[in-house]
């Protein structure tokens, strides 16, 4: 069994809060490592409650879900109208006379075979974006309903000692991490270990704090995340509930704007 | 620019010339969208001097700058609006109202149907006990107009609303309870 040699503990035993929460209390989590398949507590840090500790909004969530399956969803169902389908140019019948209806055209939409009036015309898009603060609360609620059912973990890093899928598969299964485990990590290129290890899994992903979604989120029961992206996270989400220009943020999205 | 340069020196070297052969005569390359074909930067001896005047006068660039976070209220002077800062500590009710970012009390006038006079007022931004909060404010409100005041309670969004133009009167309950 690998066993790391450490200072002693805790390592990391305080955190400065950034826009430090006038009346709210910060939320305690463990951090624990990743260099042994049993769990090893290296110190105790706080975590911000505006993050970390909002009261969950399962509307907006939903909001988010939704808007991450449409946005980039195109429908190429297809149907052809009167002057599309084949044939139907000729008046079948002559006006008067044959004592049936009249018609002009066999590919009229009210005859068999004809076109169809208002059927979807592919491709359609079904863009759109959510709002700024709408996607920005999606986040918090999401981490703030993780860290309520014990399912966000932190971790000091994602430094392994081994690339053997088997030692990643013990140690989730070791501290009961949950089926699927979504790793996430400040630097976008992963120690070589674990990205060796969870390539062989499919329910082990790895993600950058930038791509942090609520899709994500949701589908992966377990999130760890390490220090540095937990510091990454909470600059980011605090910077944008306090900044200045909130109005250029949360401006219309404009599809011609770099 | 470049293609009047080669012109004017095709005139200086064909002077009896009466056609122009652009095409056979200077080739001007300068391509500067393109790395590689952009003329590279020299030392600095052969662009403009500069020459620092003084980093003591920054400071009337910086104030000048947008800053890029709210900056906090000055603590020290009475203010000539009605606005009074939160209280340092909260206050001792089963609810909480949270101020905006800018400091300000979160109450609004809303107008929610099209073509239609009807005024709402919306606070918003509240944690805690929302039903007591609106037992509060609605028996204030109706205390102070001696009229049946309407009202609306939203416990996922957190925020109610009242029928009707309160938004002075909610304003001042709210900052002198403290929130």
């Amino acid at each position: 069994m690998l066993t790391a040699t450490r200072p002693p503990l805790p390592i990391i035993s305080s955190r400065k809060l950034a826009f430090p929460p006038k009346f709210k209390i910060p939320r305690q989590v463990w951090v624990s490592n990743m260099d042994t398949v049993e769990e090893e507590k290296l110190g105790l840090i706080d975590l911000h409650p505006e993050v970390f500790a909002e009261r969950p909004r399962l509307d907006i969530i939903h909001e988010n879900v939704r808007w991450q399956q449409l946005y980039r969803h195109v429908s190429y169902a297809h149907t052809k109208m009167s002057y599309e389908v084949r044939g139907g140019g000729r008046k079948p019948r002559p006006q008067k006379g044959s004592g049936r209806s009249r018609h002009g055209s066999i590919r009229s939409p009210i005859w068999v075979g004809g076109g169809v009036v208002h059927g979807p015309r592919s491709p359609k898009s079904y863009f759109y974006m959510l709002g700024f603060n709408a996607r920005l609360n999606g986040l918090r609620s999401t981490l703030s309903a993780k860290l309520a059912q014990d399912d966000l973990q932190i971790v000091e890093s994602l430094d392994i000692p081994t690339d053997d899928p088997k030692y990643l598969e013990a140690l989730v299964e070791e501290r009961g991490w949950g089926p699927s485990v979504l790793f996430v990590d400040d630097h976008d290129i992963m120690p070589l270990n674990i990205t060796a290890a969870s390539d062989a899994y499919g329910h082990y992903n790895l993600m950058p704090v930038y791509g942090l979604n609520v899709f994500s989120m949701l589908k992966h029961t377990t999130l760890v995340m390490t220090l540095s992206a937990v510091e990454r996270l909470e600059e980011r989400i605090l910077f944008h509930l306090n900044r200045n220009d909130a109005a250029e943020a949360t401006a219309k999205y404009k599809l011609s704007s770099v | 620019m470049a293609s009047v340069i080669a012109r004017s020196i095709i005139m200086k070297q064909h002077s009896g010339a009466h056609r122009l052969s652009f095409a056979t005569s200077i080739k001007i390359k300068s391509c500067y969208s393109s790395y590689a074909a952009s003329p590279k930067e020299k030392s600095p001896e052969n662009y403009t001097r500069y020459h620092e005047v003084s980093s003591e006068n920054w400071k009337f660039v910086e104030r000048l700058r947008p800053h890029l976070l709210v900056p906090s209220y000055p603590t020290d002077r009475n203010y000539a609006s009605d606005w009074i800062p939160p209280s340092d500590t909260p206050p001792n009710l089963p609810y909480f109202v949270k101020r905006t970012k800018n400091f300000m009390v979160p109450v609004y006038l809303n107008f929610e149907e099209v073509r239609n006079a009807r005024k709402i007022t919306i606070i918003r931004h509240i944690e805690g006990d929302i039903w007591a909060l609106e037992q509060a404010i609605k028996s204030h409100l109706e205390n102070v107009t001696k009229k049946p005041v309407v009202s609306r309670v939203h416990e996922v969004a957190m925020h109610i609303k009242f029928r009707g133009d309160y938004v002075n009167e909610v304003k001042k309950w709210l900052m002198n309870a403290g929130f």
